[in-house]
C-alpha cells in the first residue's frame, strides 16, 4: 500500500483550488431550441468561463425547450433554489416580470457605474423594449433572430424569373409564387409560397406581415394592449387568406415548422418564410442554390426580432446576484456573442460584436449571413403582453381557421381582438383602467 | 397454551389471555409496521398533492400580483364557461369512443387469429406488439414525417394507388382522426396480449362440447368466447379508458391542441392553463374533475370486474 500516501496527495492537488477561497457556485438554466451541437457549445463556453477566474463556479444545467426552462425555472425556485442565470425566451420577460419572479438589474447597473442608457447602447435597438419593463432592465439580450425570406435559385431560373432578384413586395412575392407554383387543378406539384403556421410561429410571422404593412400588432411600452382589429392587420390576414384561396399558391391548412423546411429542401415549395435561426440547418442540408432576402413588405419593410435574453430570478443572496451578474456580462461580451453567434446562426445582439476582425471574415464568406444582418436596421421589437402566449394564440386560433377556409380574414381578425381583450381584462383594470 | 387447548383455562390465572391479546395486538399492528414505507411514499407523492391540488382548486392567484384568494367554486364554474375546455371535453370523447372500441377490437381480433403457437404466429405477434414498445414520444416524432403533406410516407403512398393525401395535422376537420390513428395503431398490439392471456385460461371442453353440438365458428364466439373472455374485456376497457385520458404526448409533439383547438385533449387544456397562462387554479379545479372521473372509473369497473369473474367461474 506504498501508493496510498501519493494517491493522498494526488487527491489533495485536485481538491485544494476548489476548498481554497470562498468560490460562489450559482446555477445556468440554458435551453436549446434547435439542435444537440448547441448544448455541447454551451457546456464548452461555461466550462471556459469556470477555468478563466476562480470567484464563480457556474454549473450548466440544459433545460429542454424554452418553455420547459420556463417551468423548471419557476419550479426551482418555488422550492427556494432560484437559478442565478436564465436564458429565457425573450417574449416571457414582461409575464415573469408582472408575476414576481424575476429581479431588476438596475442595482447591478448603479453597482457599475453606469446606467441602463449606456448600458444597452451597444444592442441594436429593436432589442430595448423585450429586454426593459416598465423603465427597468430585466434581461440582457444574447441570442436573436428575424424571419427571413428563403428562396430556391433552381427554380426560378426554370420559372424564368431572374435568381438574383428575389421579391421585394407582396405585389411581386405573389406575381413570383404564381410562375413558380407547379400543378393542374386541385393537384399541385408545387407551391411557390409557405411558411409556418403552428403555434408559436405563426404569431411571429403574423407580426411580420402586419408590420411590413405599416402596423403594429402590440403596444410595446404597454403590457394590456394588442391591435389585432386594425387595417394593418386586416390587410395581413387577407394576405394569408388569399395566398391559400385566391391565388392558390401556398398549401390549404396549416402546416408546422418542421414540414415547411423539410419541403423547401425537398423542393416542393419554391419560397418560405423561416427564422435566420434556421441558417446553418438550411445551409447544411440544401442541395439546390438558394438564397435568402428581406421578408417582402407592403408599405415599409420591418420584421420582429425573437430569441432568448438572461434573466436573474428572485431569491437569490448578494454574492449569488454578484456571480450571477458577472457571468452575464462575460456571456455578453463582444467576443462571446461573436462566437455563440458564428457557431449558431442567431445574430449577436451587440453591435460592436460585428466589428471584430473573424466576424468581418465570417460575413465576407457567408452572404447569406450578411443579408440577415442588413435587415436588422428594420427590426422591431416581440409581441410582448400579459399572458403573452395566450394572446398569441387568440390570433393564432382564428387565422388557422382562415388557412382552413373556415372563417374570412374580417371576421377572423374580430373574434382574436375580441378573445385578447378578454385575456388582458384584469391587468388592464388593474392599471390602465384602474382610476381614482 | 396447555390451558386454551384444555379449554378451560383457570379463571383466576388471566396471563395466557393477555399473552394471547398481545398477541392478536401485535398480528394487527403487523400489516401497518409492514405498509409503513409504501403509505408513507403514497402520501408523499399521492394523498399529499391530490389534497393540494384540490385546495389549489379553490384559491386563485391573479397573474401580476402574489395573492392567493379563496374563491370557492368560482375555477369550476369558469371551467364550464370556457369554450376551449368544453372543447377538449368534447374532443377527449370523441377520441375515446373512437380509440377504446377499435383498438380493442382489433387487439381481440389479432389474439383470436394468433392464439394457436406456431412459428408464423409468434413472429406476428412480436410484430404487432412492436408498436407498444415504442414509446408515444418516438412514435409521435415518427408520424410526423409519416402525415408530412405532399411529402410524407402516407400521402407518398397514397399517390402510387392514384389517391391524394390530405393536411393530416393541418385541417381541423382530419387532424383529431389523425391522433386517433396514431393512438389505434399504438395500442391494439398491447390489448392483443390481454386477449391472448384471456384465451389461454379458457377451458377447452366448453369449446369441443360446442363444436360437437354443432356450434359454427361465429356461434361459439358469439355465444362462448366473448362472454369467457368478459373478465379481460373488462380490464382491457379501464386500461384503455385510462391511457385516453392520460397520454398527451403525441398532441404535444404533433400538434399542440391545434389547428384551432381541434385536437385539445383535457390534460393538454390543464397544461396550457397551468404552464402558458398562469392559471394554476383552473387548472387544479379541470385535474380535480378529471382525476374524480378516472377515480370513479375504476371503482365502477372493478366492481363490474369482480362481478364479472364470478360470473365466468
Amino acid at each position: 500500500m506504498r501508493w496510498l500516501p501519493s494517491l493522498a496527495t494526488a487527491a489533495l492537488a485536485v481538491l485544494a483550488p476548489a476548498l481554497a477561497g470562498a468560490q460562489t457556485k450559482i446555477d445556468f438554466f440554458f435551453p436549446v431550441p434547435v439542435d444537440g451541437k448547441l448544448a455541447r457549445e454551451m457546456t464548452r463556453l461555461v466550462k471556459v468561463y469556470n477555468d478563466s477566474q476562480k470567484d464563480v463556479s457556474v454549473t450548466a444545467v440544459y433545460t429542454g425547450s424554452y418553455d420547459d426552462t420556463k417551468l423548471k425555472a419557476q419550479a426551482a425556485a418555488s422550492a427556494g433554489k432560484p437559478p442565478a442565470v436564465v436564458l429565457m425566451s425573450a417574449n416571457f420577460v414582461l409575464d415573469l416580470k408582472l408575476s414576481g419572479d424575476l429581479i431588476s438589474l438596475e442595482p447591478m447597473l448603479k453597482t457599475d457605474g453606469t446606467t441602463r442608457g449606456q448600458f444597452l447602447a451597444d444592442f441594436w435597438p429593436a432589442l430595448h423594449a423585450n429586454a426593459t419593463v416598465d423603465g427597468e432592465l430585466y434581461a440582457v439580450p444574447y441570442q436573436n433572430s428575424t424571419p427571413l425570406l428563403y428562396y430556391n435559385k433552381d427554380h426560378f431560373k426554370e420559372a424564368g424569373l431572374d435568381p438574383e432578384k428575389p421579391p421585394q413586395t407582396w405585389a411581386e412575392l405573389v406575381a413570383d409564387a404564381k410562375k413558380l407554383t407547379k400543378g393542374n387543378g386541385d393537384s399541385v406539384e408545387r407551391y411557390g409560397f409557405g411558411m409556418p403556421e403552428g403555434y408559436d410561429y405563426m404569431g411571429w410571422l403574423m407580426e411580420a406581415l402586419t408590420m411590413s404593412n405599416g402596423g403594429q400588432y402590440f403596444n410595446d411600452e404597454y403590457g394590456g394592449e394588442v391591435y389585432y382589429d386594425t387595417p394593418t392587420m386586416l390587410g395581413a390576414a387577407q394576405f394569408v387568406e388569399d395566398l391559400v384561396f385566391k391565388h392558390k399558391v401556398m398549401q390549404q391548412g396549416v402546416v408546422e415548422a418542421g414540414g415547411v423546411s423539410t419541403n423547401f429542401l425537398a423542393g416542393k415549395t419554391s419560397m418560405v418564410l423561416l427564422s435566420t435561426g434556421s441558417l446553418s440547418f438550411v445551409r447544411d442540408n440544401m442541395k439546390a442554390a438558394y438564397g435568402v432576402a428581406f421578408v417582402p413588405r407592403n408599405v415599409r419593410n420591418a420584421v420582429p426580432i425573437g430569441g432568448g435574453s438572461l434573466v436573474m430570478f428572485k431569491g437569490l443572496n448578494d454574492e449569488q446576484k454578484q456571480a450571477g451578474w458577472k457571468f452575464i456580462k462575460w456571456l455578453t461580451s463582444a467576443e462571446t456573442l461573436a462566437g455563440w453567434s458564428r457557431f449558431t446562426g442567431y445574430f449577436a445582439p451587440r453591435k460592436s460584436s460585428y466589428d471584430l476582425p473573424e466576424m468581418k471574415d465570417f460575413i465576407a464568406k457567408n452572404p447569406d449571413a450578411k443579408v440577415a444582418l442588413e435587415q436588422l436596421p428594420y427590426a422591431k421589437p416581440w409581441f410582448a403582453t400579459y399572458q403573452t402566449v395566450a394572446v398569441r394564440k387568440a390570433l393564432e386560433d382564428e387565422m388557422q381557421a382562415v388557412l382552413n377556409g373556415k372563417k374570412k380574414a374580417p371576421q377572423a381578425i374580430k373574434d382574436a381582438q375580441r378573445n385578447a381583450d378578454a385575456l388582458m381584462k384584469p391587468y388592464v383594470d388593474q392599471t390602465a383602467l384602474k382610476l381614482p | 397454551m396447555s390451558s386454551i387447548a384444555t379449554g378451560a383455562p383457570p379463571l383466576d390465572d388471566l396471563r395466557p389471555v393477555r399473552r394471547l391479546a398481545r398477541r392478536r395486538l401485535g398480528r394487527r399492528a403487523l400489516p401497518f409496521i409492514l405498509l409503513t414505507p409504501s403509505l408513507l411514499l403514497l402520501a408523499a407523492f399521492t394523498y399529499l398533492p391530490v389534497v393540494r391540488v384540490i385546495w389549489d382548486s379553490l384559491h386563485e392567484q391573479i397573474h401580476g400580483s402574489r395573492e392567493s384568494l379563496f374563491v370557492g367554486l368560482k375555477n369550476y364554474i369558469g371551467l364550464f364557461s370556457d369554450a376551449a375546455f368544453l372543447q377538449s371535453v368534447v374532443n377527449n370523447l370523441l377520441y375515446a369512443a373512437t380509440t377504446v372500441p377499435i383498438s380493442m377490437a382489433l387487439g381481440l381480433l389479432f389474439a383470436l387469429a394468433l392464439q394457436h403457437s406456431s412459428r408464423f404466429n409468434s413472429v406476428m405477434r412480436a410484430l404487432l406488439l412492436f408498436p407498444s414498445m415504442v414509446p408515444l414520444v418516438a412514435a409521435a416524432s415518427l408520424f410526423f414525417f409519416i402525415f408530412l403533406p405532399g411529402v410524407g410516407l402516407f400521402d407518398y403512398y397514397l399517390a402510387k394507388i392514384g389517391l391524394r393525401g390530405a393536411n393530416w395535422l393541418g385541417n381541423p376537420d382530419i387532424a383529431l382522426w389523425s391522433l386517433v390513428g396514431i393512438t389505434v395503431w399504438k395500442n391494439a398490439g398491447y390489448y392483443m396480449l390481454f386477449y391472448l392471456a384471456g384465451l389461454q385460461t379458457m377451458p377447452g371442453e366448453v369449446l369441443e362440447a360446442a363444436t360437437i353440438d354443432g356450434a359454427n365458428g361465429w356461434q361459439r364466439l358469439r355465444h362462448i368466447i366473448v362472454p369467457l373472455l368478459a373478465p379481460t374485456t373488462a380490464f382491457v376497457l379501464v386500461i384503455a379508458l385510462i391511457n385516453a385520458l392520460t397520454q398527451v404526448d403525441h398532441v404535444i409533439v404533433l400538434t399542440k391542441g391545434g389547428p384551432s383547438n381541434a385536437t385539445k385533449l383535457v390534460l393538454y387544456y390543464i397544461f396550457e392553463q397551468a404552464a402558458e397562462n398562469f392559471a394554476a387554479g383552473k387548472a387544479a379545479a379541470a385535474s380535480v374533475l378529471s382525476v374524480g372521473f378516472l377515480l370513479a372509473l375504476s371503482v365502477v369497473s372493478l366492481k363490474t370486474m369482480e362481478r364479472g369473474s364470478h360470473a365466468a367461474s
